[in-house]
């Protein structure tokens, strides 16, 4: 479903000059596969991931999303990929209805579908009471819940979605968990990046490690427990980095 | 061109929705326009009158030197001899409007068929003073003509001996140009700054505001191109910024209308009026500009990482409209066609000159198009600083 390949990316900055963030990674990730994305601050999971998504181009390599050369259709793959980050805001000044009709119709979806799939989220993710109130006046919460409307509106095949329970109460992480166990079991992709070892181990079918934009380690967990021969995630973690410095 | 579409009813509701934005757009000039025109000129005009109506206190010195002069003086309206110590700091204490002083052999010398120097002391910073001065000058002059006239009767001369040539001036400017003339001066600066500050908030809350607020990520993933989604915001900046230019029209033409603006200059008051013709060309001419200020603000705050930010970047950006628009000010400078070619400073003049009747197609269409090439230069960087990661992400 998701095929990187030789993804670099150099960002140029005119006093610390050229930086390397993504360099040479390639990856999968199959339908109703979730792979985690790991790595210290700086690493390149969220300029790896704004790639992805198509926020940012790569200097050379590129990516498949359901066979959609990302660079040749960025917008035909954008159809295909909801995305959420820790970062992505939403319309404080719109009510949640309006939001989801307003993404409804960038996406093509008629008004009377996107209000129907509006319905059904409401009643799966307990909106309906905060359906016409501001998101400015919406708690942390009840705004997750909108945005994972917002990014699952459209059906999406592949889910991308960047440390999104950074900052989020345990009951609004745990939404998004809900929502990545959801889409698993609907057979998309979904790869999400996060600096909490506990929830990757608990949730990813696969993990890369990444360190300076190079891919140091990828498989499942089993697979990396055989290879280092330690149990916790935490250590393997800190184990494959210490390997590479 | 669906997208677009959806972007900027989007942006637009979003728009209105935002406090700030409003104020800008709708309050300012609503309320600015007539508070200048009628608040300032009510005041400065009531004050005048009210200074006009008053009596002077002044002193005269050397009174007893020229005793006609100085009950002449005396009896002359709105002014009242009091005597004081030291004349030059009650003058500055304001205590005093004005001193006379008469030297002592005055009423002989004017007797003799000489002259003699008068001097008056005041303070030409205040205006209070001005006007005691001004009344002494006319009482003098007054004086000073009826010696002239007995002088003449002892020569058996006519008093026209020595006006041989009467001058009489004739205004020959329309009432059109004659009513637009005190608007024409200040007009255009308004308009121009009003239209810049109706782009200011949008383009702020549209751009960097959304990047403090995580939005501008959510839309950029979104299945709108960036050109769209430019397009749309662009779009929805200038909307506010024309409306603002609307609303500042119709403000002042009903200010105008209702006979409201009446400055007190003198003893004349000039009427406001906006001919139709005036203020077509002047919403056309605010087409350009506008669309030039929506796409360069919009540029300019999107290179910030928020709205505190991108306000700070603004500043002098307003600087910058703030001295060209001015240029209505200055008395002497017409509209040619190098002049015409300077953006901002082209619309105040060509605006100035619309305002006073003086409708010349030719500049007009010369300014509409040399702005609007500009605008299309603006609206072009606009559009690739939404290509441009690093103004985008900031990386």
């Amino acid at each position: 479903m998701v095929k990187v390949e030789s993804l670099l990316k150099i960002f140029r900055d005119k006093k610390r000059g050229e930086i390397i963030a993504v360099d040479n990674l390639s990856f999968e990730c199959k339908s109703g596969m979730i792979l985690g994305v790991l790595g210290l601050n700086g690493a390149g999971k969220t300029t790896t991931l704004r790639i992805l998504a198509t926020l940012l181009k790569p200097t050379s390599g590129t990516a498949f999303i359901d066979g959609i050369n990302i660079l040749e259709k960025p917008d035909r793959a954008k159809e295909r990929i909801g995305f959420l980050s820790g970062d992505t805001g939403l319309y404080r000044r719109l009510t949640p209805r309006e939001l989801v009709c307003y993404f409804g119709e960038l996406y093509d979806i008629p008004k009377k579908e996107s209000n129907k799939r509006l319905e059904k989220f409401a009643e799966q993710l307990d909106m309906k009471e905060f359906l016409d109130t501001k998101i400015d006046k919406l708690s942390t919460g009840q705004k997750q819940k909108v945005s994972i409307a917002r990014t699952m509106l459209h059906n999406p095949k592949v889910l991308i979605m960047d440390e999104p329970t950074a900052g989020l109460d345990i009951i609004a992480s745990e939404n998004i968990v809900q929502l990545i166990y959801e889409a698993k079991s609907q057979n998309r992709a979904v790869i999400f990046s996060t600096h909490m070892m506990y929830e990757a181990q608990k949730v990813c079918d696969e993990i890369i490690i990444i360190h300076r934009g190079k891919l140091i380690r990828s498989g499942s967990i089993d697979k990396m427990r055989s290879e280092t021969g330690m149990e916790d995630l935490d250590n393997i973690f800190i184990e494959s980095i210490r390997e590479v410095i | 061109m669906n997208k677009v579409k959806t972007i900027y009813k989007k942006e637009f509701l979003d728009v209105l929705r935002d406090r700030r934005t409003l104020i800008s757009m709708i309050v300012v000039p609503l309320l600015l326009i007539p508070l200048m025109t009628v608040g300032m000129s009510t005041i400065v005009g009531s004050q005048l009158k009210k200074t006009k109506a008053e009596t002077h206190k002044i002193a005269i010195e050397g009174a007893d030197n020229y005793p006609r002069l100085s009950e002449y003086i005396a009896s002359t309206d709105g002014l009242e001899v009091v005597s004081v110590d030291d004349y030059k700091s009650a003058i500055a204490d304001k205590s005093l409007g004005a001193a006379v002083v008469i030297p002592e052999s005055a009423a002989t010398a004017v007797e003799m068929g000489d002259s003699a120097v008068v001097k008056i002391y005041y303070d030409a910073a205040e205006i209070k003073s001005q006007f005691a001065r001004n009344r002494i000058t006319k009482s003098i002059a007054a004086f000073k003509d009826s010696v002239v006239s007995e002088r003449l009767k002892v020569l058996g001369a006519d008093v026209h001996i020595l006006n041989p040539i009467s001058v009489r001036t004739e205004n020959v400017a329309s009432e059109e140009k004659m009513s637009g003339y005190a608007l024409a001066i200040f007009l255009p600066y308004i308009i121009i700054i009003l239209t810049m500050v109706g782009a200011m908030y949008p383009a702020i809350d549209l751009t960097a505001g959304e990047k403090e607020r995580g939005t501008l990520e959510t839309i950029l993933a979104s299945p709108a191109s960036r050109m769209e989604i430019a397009a749309g915001k662009f779009l929805t900046i200038f909307t506010a910024s024309m409306i603002t230019a609307l609303i500042s029209l119709i403000s002042l033409t009903l200010t105008a209308k209702i006979g409201m603006a009446n400055f007190e200059a003198g003893s004349s008051d000039i009427a406001f009026k906006i001919q139709p013709l005036s203020f077509i060309v002047l919403l056309l001419l605010m087409l350009p500009i506008s669309c030039l200020f929506s796409a360069t603000l919009m540029t300019i705050s999107l290179f910030a990482k928020s709205y505190k930010e991108a306000q700070s970047y603004l500043t002098p950006a307003m600087m910058v409209v703030i001295i060209p628009s001015m240029i209505s000010f200055v008395p002497g400078i017409e509209l040619n066609f190098k002049l015409a070619l300077v953006p901002i400073v082209n619309i105040s003049l060509v605006a100035k000159e619309a305002l006073m009747g003086n409708i010349q197609w030719g500049y007009i269409g010369l300014v509409f198009l040399s702005t609007a090439v500009l605008a299309s230069l603006s609206v072009f960087i606009a559009k690739r600083q939404f290509d441009r990661e690093e103004v985008l992400f900031r990386i």
